[in-house]
Order: C-alpha cells, then sequence, then structure tokens
C-alpha cells in the first residue's frame, strides 16, 4: 500500500481524535507502526498496543503481553491500538493532514526542513505554525522534523500534526 | 508488544504485579469477570478507568428502624389526644363572637365546614408543607398576597369630578374651618365653677350652705384659677393665632373649590397623591463621593456597579468608534432610521472589548456601545507585549482574517480599523490580512475572535507531556529586543 495508509491513517486519526474516541486502531504494518512510533515520542498518544481484532483491556494496554507471537497465519488480523490523548476538553491531536499522497510524493531536503522548521515555505511545504509537527519519512525512520534537523537527513513528508 | 510512556511506570508496576497475580496468559481479559464473582482479593483487578461505584455492592443501613406502631406513637388514644389539643371544636363564646361578625348564612356555612373534617383526618393526614414546592401561603387569609389576592379597595374617596368654585356661603364656611385651627379669644363653656373648688359633699348645696373654712378655700383657688386663666388668654393672643407664613400658605395653596382641599404634589394634577408609591425617591441622582466628581450625570454609575472599575479608570479607557452605520427598520408605518455603531475599548495593556449598539440618536449610539465595549473588555494573549502567538485566523460570514505574529519592530502593518484594535489593545508588532470579504463589521469581529482564540503555548506543552522553555528569555540574559 505504501504512502496510502498513511494518509488513511492520518485520516482517521483526526476523525478520531474529533470523535472524542480514547482508543482507536489502525492496520498493523512497519510503515504506520513508525509514524505511530513517531507520534508518540511527539506526546500526541498516549500510548502504542498492537493487539487483535478487539482492544485490548484499558488496564492492560501499557503492559500488554499478546496470547501469541506474529505468525504469517495471523498478522492479517493483527491492529495497533493507540491512546488519543485529551486536554482541558480538547484533543491534543488536533489536526492531522497528510502531505505526500501516491500521485504527489513531497520531499524535502535538509535545507528546506531548516526553513520549514523557523516558519517559512519551502516548495510544497508551508512553514509551520505555533504548536505544529512535521512529520519526515528518512532512511532513519519516521522522525520529526526537528529530529530530523538534528540527524541532518531529509525525505519524504509525511504529515502535518497540530 | 507495548510501549509506555515514563511516566506511567509507576502504573504499570502495581497492573503487571496484579496481572502476575491472576495468571500468564489469557487472564487478562478474564480478570474482571473473577472480581464480580466474588473471587479471592489479591486477583482482583481494580478497574480504574471508571470512577462509578460497583453495582454489586449493596448499600445497607448501619442502623436497624423502628417503627412508630412500635414505640406506640399511632395508637387510638394518642391520635384521639393530640386531635382534641390541636384541633379543638369551637367553644360557644366564639361562636358568638363569631355570629357578631358574620351573617346567619355564613355561620351554617362555617359550621357545616366544621363538620364536615374530621379531626383525626387531619392528625393523621394534614401535614404542614416543608419542600421547597409548596404555596408561599397557608391557607390564612389575613394577609393579603399581591399575586394571588384581589387588589384592595382605595380607602380614601377619588377626587370629586363635580368639584366647582366655592360661593360665597362656602367660602366664608370654609374659612371659619380654616380659622378653628388657631386657638384664639376666649374659651366659652369650658371654664370651672366655684362649685369645682369644694370636696364632693358639696357640689349639689346651694353656697350660702357651706361652712366658712370650705368657702374661704374654695374662693381663693377660684380666684387664683381666674387670673391663670385670664394670664393664660393673653398669652394665646399675644404668641398663638395664626402666623405669616399660614395665612400665606391659605391665599396660595387652600383649594378654592368644593373638593375637601385634599393633599396633592402638583398643580397641574390635583388627584395625584401626595407620595407616589414604588416611585418616591427612585429619581434623586445619588452623586458618589469616589467619583471625584467625574460622573455628576450618572452615566456611568451602572458600569461602575458591573464591572468594579473606579470612574478615573473607565474614563482612562480608550475608547474608538470604528463601524458607523446607518440601519433602517421598515415597519408598516415607513422606515425608522436608526445609527449602528461598533465601538472598541482597550486598557493598551492587553484588555480589548467590543460593543455594537443602535439609538435613533447618534450620540446616544456611540455612548451606548461605549459602554458595552468597556464591560466587554476581555484579556488577549500577547507575546513579550508586543504581538501575539502564532498566526491566527478567524471568519466571521464572508471575511476572513490572518493576523501574523513579527519580531520586534515590524510595527503594525495592518489595516486602520485593526490598527486601532491593535493600539486600544497594546499590540504593537503584527501584519495582517483580509484574503476574502472586507466589511468594515465583519473584519473587526473576526479580528476579535482571532486576537481571543490563540493558541497557549504552556497548554500545547501540558498536553504533549513536553517541558517548555522560551529561549529568547534564556540568551543573553533576556534581553534580545
Amino acid at each position: 500500500m505504501g504512502i496510502q495508509s498513511i494518509v488513511n491513517a492520518c485520516s482517521h486519526l483526526q476523525n478520531a481524535s474529533r470523535a472524542r474516541l480514547g482508543l482507536t486502531s489502525l492496520p498493523n504494518n512497519k510503515y504506520n507502526l513508525r509514524l505511530a512510533l513517531a507520534l508518540h515520542r511527539a506526546g500526541f498518544i498516549s500510548s502504542v498496543t498492537r493487539a487483535g481484532a478487539h482492544p485490548p483491556p484499558p488496564e492492560a494496554l501499557l503492559a500488554f503481553e499478546p496470547e501469541g507471537p506474529v505468525t504469517a497465519a495471523n498478522v492479517a488480523t493483527r491492529r495497533l491500538w493507540l491512546g488519543l490523548k485529551y486536554w482541558n476538553n480538547e484533543p491534543v491531536m488536533k489536526q492531522v493532514n497528510a502531505i505526500s499522497k501516491p500521485s504527489r510524493l513531497v520531499t524535502a531536503t535538509l535545507e528546506d526542513l531548516n526553513r520549514v522548521a523557523r516558519g517559512f515555505p519551502a516548495g510544497y511545504v508551508k512553514g509551520l505554525n505555533l504548536g505544529e509537527c512535521l512529520f519526515i519519512s528518512t532512511d532513519r525512520g519516521v522522525l520529526e522534523v526537528r529530529e530530523a534537523l538534528e540527524r541532518k537527513v531529509g525525505g519524504l513528508v509525511l504529515c502535518r500534526v497540530s | 508488544m507495548s510501549a509506555a510512556r515514563p511516566t506511567g511506570t509507576l502504573f504499570t508496576r502495581c497492573l503487571s504485579a496484579a496481572a502476575a497475580a491472576t495468571s500468564t496468559s489469557s487472564a487478562a481479559t478474564a480478570a474482571p469477570a473473577r472480581c464480580s464473582s466474588g473471587g479471592p482479593a489479591s486477583s482482583c483487578v481494580v478497574r480504574q478507568f471508571s470512577s462509578s461505584a460497583r453495582l454489586h455492592v449493596r448499600r445497607r443501613p448501619r442502623f436497624s428502624n423502628v417503627r412508630a406502631s412500635e414505640m406506640g406513637l399511632v395508637s387510638e388514644e394518642k391520635v384521639a389526644n393530640f386531635s382534641a389539643e390541636k384541633f379543638p371544636r369551637y367553644t360557644k363564646a366564639e361562636l358568638a363572637e363569631l355570629a357578631k361578625r358574620y351573617s346567619p348564612e355564613q355561620m351554617k356555612a362555617l359550621e357545616a365546614g366544621e363538620a364536615a373534617i374530621d379531626p383525626k383526618d387531619l392528625t393523621i393526614q394534614g401535614r404542614l408543607r416543608v419542600d421547597p414546592y409548596r404555596m408561599p401561603y397557608i391557607d390564612d387569609f389575613s394577609d393579603i398576597q399581591p399575586i394571588i389576592d384581589r387588589r384592595p379597595k382605595h380607602r380614601q374617596p377619588p377626587p370629586d369630578p363635580m368639584a366647582r368654585f366655592m360661593n360665597v356661603d362656602e367660602f366664608t364656611k370654609d374659612l371659619i374651618e380654616w380659622a378653628d385651627k388657631f386657638e384664639t379669644g376666649d374659651v366659652t363653656g369650658t371654664l370651672k365653677k366655684l362649685s369645682d373648688f369644694v370636696p364632693d359633699q358639696f357640689r349639689d348645696v346651694p353656697e350660702g350652705q357651706w361652712p366658712g373654712k370650705v368657702r374661704d378655700t374654695a374662693h381663693k383657688n377660684f380666684a387664683a384659677y381666674l387670673e391663670a386663666e385670664s394670664q393664660r388668654s393673653k398669652e394665646d393672643v399675644e404668641k398663638g393665632g395664626p402666623t405669616d407664613a399660614d395665612i400665606l400658605e391659605y391665599i396660595l395653596e387652600r383649594s378654592a373649590m368644593t373638593d375637601g382641599n385634599r393633599p396633592s404634589n402638583s398643580a397641574l394634577a390635583p388627584a395625584l397623591p401626595n407620595k407616589v408609591p414604588g416611585v418616591a425617591g427612585l429619581y434623586k441622582n445619588a452623586i458618589d463621593a469616589a467619583d471625584e466628581g467625574l460622573d455628576d450625570s450618572g452615566v456611568y454609575q451602572d458600569l461602575k456597579r458591573r464591572t468594579g472599575m473606579s470612574v478615573r479608570e473607565i474614563l482612562d479607557v480608550s475608547v474608538k468608534t470604528l463601524v458607523v452605520r446607518r440601519v433602517v427598520n421598515q415597519t408598516r408605518l415607513g422606515k425608522v432610521a436608526s445609527n449602528s455603531v461598533l465601538t472598541v475599548a482597550g486598557n493598551k495593556n492587553g484588555w480589548l472589548g467590543l460593543g455594537i449598539a443602535k439609538s435613533t440618536e447618534p450620540a446616544l449610539a456611540s455612548q451606548k456601545s461605549a459602554l458595552l465595549a468597556i464591560r466587554n473588555m476581555r484579556p488577549i494573549a500577547r507575546y513579550e507585549n508586543r504581538t501575539i502567538y502564532g498566526n491566527v485566523d478567524a471568519k466571521i460570514g464572508g471575511s476572513i482574517v490572518q493576523l501574523f505574529s513579527r519580531p520586534p519592530g515590524f510595527g503594525l502593518r495592518v489595516s486602520h480599523r485593526i490598527f486601532e484594535m491593535c493600539r486600544a489593545a497594546g499590540i504593537s508588532d503584527l501584519a495582517a490580512k483580509f484574503p476574502r470579504s472586507r466589511n468594515p463589521l465583519n473584519t473587526v469581529k473576526a479580528t476579535y475572535e482571532a486576537l481571543l482564540n490563540q493558541k497557549n503555548p504552556e497548554e500545547i506543552a501540558i498536553g504533549r507531556g513536553k517541558k517548555l522553555v522560551d529561549v529568547r528569555k534564556v540568551y543573553y540574559g533576556g534581553s534580545v529586543y
């Protein structure tokens, strides 16, 4: 599926947040998992748990042990369960906009990211506003734009979250 | 697989301990079921995601109930005693008293009503309601409740519509009536006689038969009394009688009509009573000494009460009229034009308010909108007391306003109305765009909304669990301007 799964995940996360859900799930694949972990590092979601078609019990979210290993037989039914966060009656993750799409992949060089992180536009990417984060897919995994700047890498621009 | 935030470690530890106590695998989903079926306490996993009480724990009272019958409170004898004490029949004396006031038919109705209600029923069923929804009266009828009862009739007679000017005879009579209020001249028919000064047994006896001693004493006292009386009447003539003020009052204020000279406070509407109830004292213009003479007309008194600001502070607020429109209300009688005015008010230190008012008088509309604007003032978030936090958008109708924060020294590169708003709020660096409609009213409203809806970086940081440091305040000792 490639980048399309990321676009779907972005739309779904924004919908789930605005519907005030506490827990939601994404299809289990490596791209989604890396994006989810990057969101977790940035503080947008509270937990990332891999489980089956049914959500893990809430008390076990943070220390859940799956019933068995992921095998070729059950991998298709696995899902990533993400805990959504709310503060002051507002979702922490209010807007999730995908930037790259299958028909137009948007990449950014290190210079572009430098400009974007300082609030100036670069190519297809608008400058970041207060409280916004940009997620980049690099050869070091999915990183937030400030992490990418630290590691001095550019890459494929996935989504803008605020 | 799981990824946990470091702050959740404490939480995780107790949960994993509980999970280990139950079983190794597939126990997590089974744990709540075992808990509700009364399993061992050590294996019960507490559901920490719900704060409501558990349903299966039934509440029992701490003490067993004692019934009233067991305490002997509802026996026949007790009820009868209570009824006789609290709801006695009318005595004969009371009935006689009532008969003086009520007609025989009313008395019959009274007795029928008394007979219809059993005192025992009153004892067992009768309740004085104390709940919050009770009626605001008991059936007493001694007080007049303006909401429920009819208005009582006036004690005073209505003004006489047939009043006319007095003729000579009536005028004379009225004058004598007025003059009688002043006690002057000889008092006739009230003087004491000589026989009033003797003991009671000689009262009816002729003077010649009084003993000599009694007669001397009576004459002596009577002479003293007459002397005192003549002296008193002389003084009355000197100091009593109508004064010049009384006579002036008679000429100017005494009614010359046959209406009984009723008091009134109005020469134009003599039928008005002396004091109109409910209005007395309302139209006084109370001047507050704390205003330092700044508000003798009382314009700011309501605002002062609502906002808690002093008149001096209210006058220091900078107020600017931004939009004036002529609006028309089409009625069946024609078009009624009025002025609609939008005013902003700010203290130049982070507070801004918007007021819109309408009146047929332009000056009144301006004043109303200014007072409203001061009343509506709310705090505006400012970064470094000069610009806004980040870029903000707002939309009212077809007008979209985009505000952009700018570095120090940038100035206010905005339209003139936003410029006035920024000046009132104390913002000095800002840029703005209207990508769509530039309707004056809507752009001002949208700007106000945008200024109020700025993001708060502290709140964002708390929501994401991050620590926030403004490096502009860290490097070079914070002196970065």
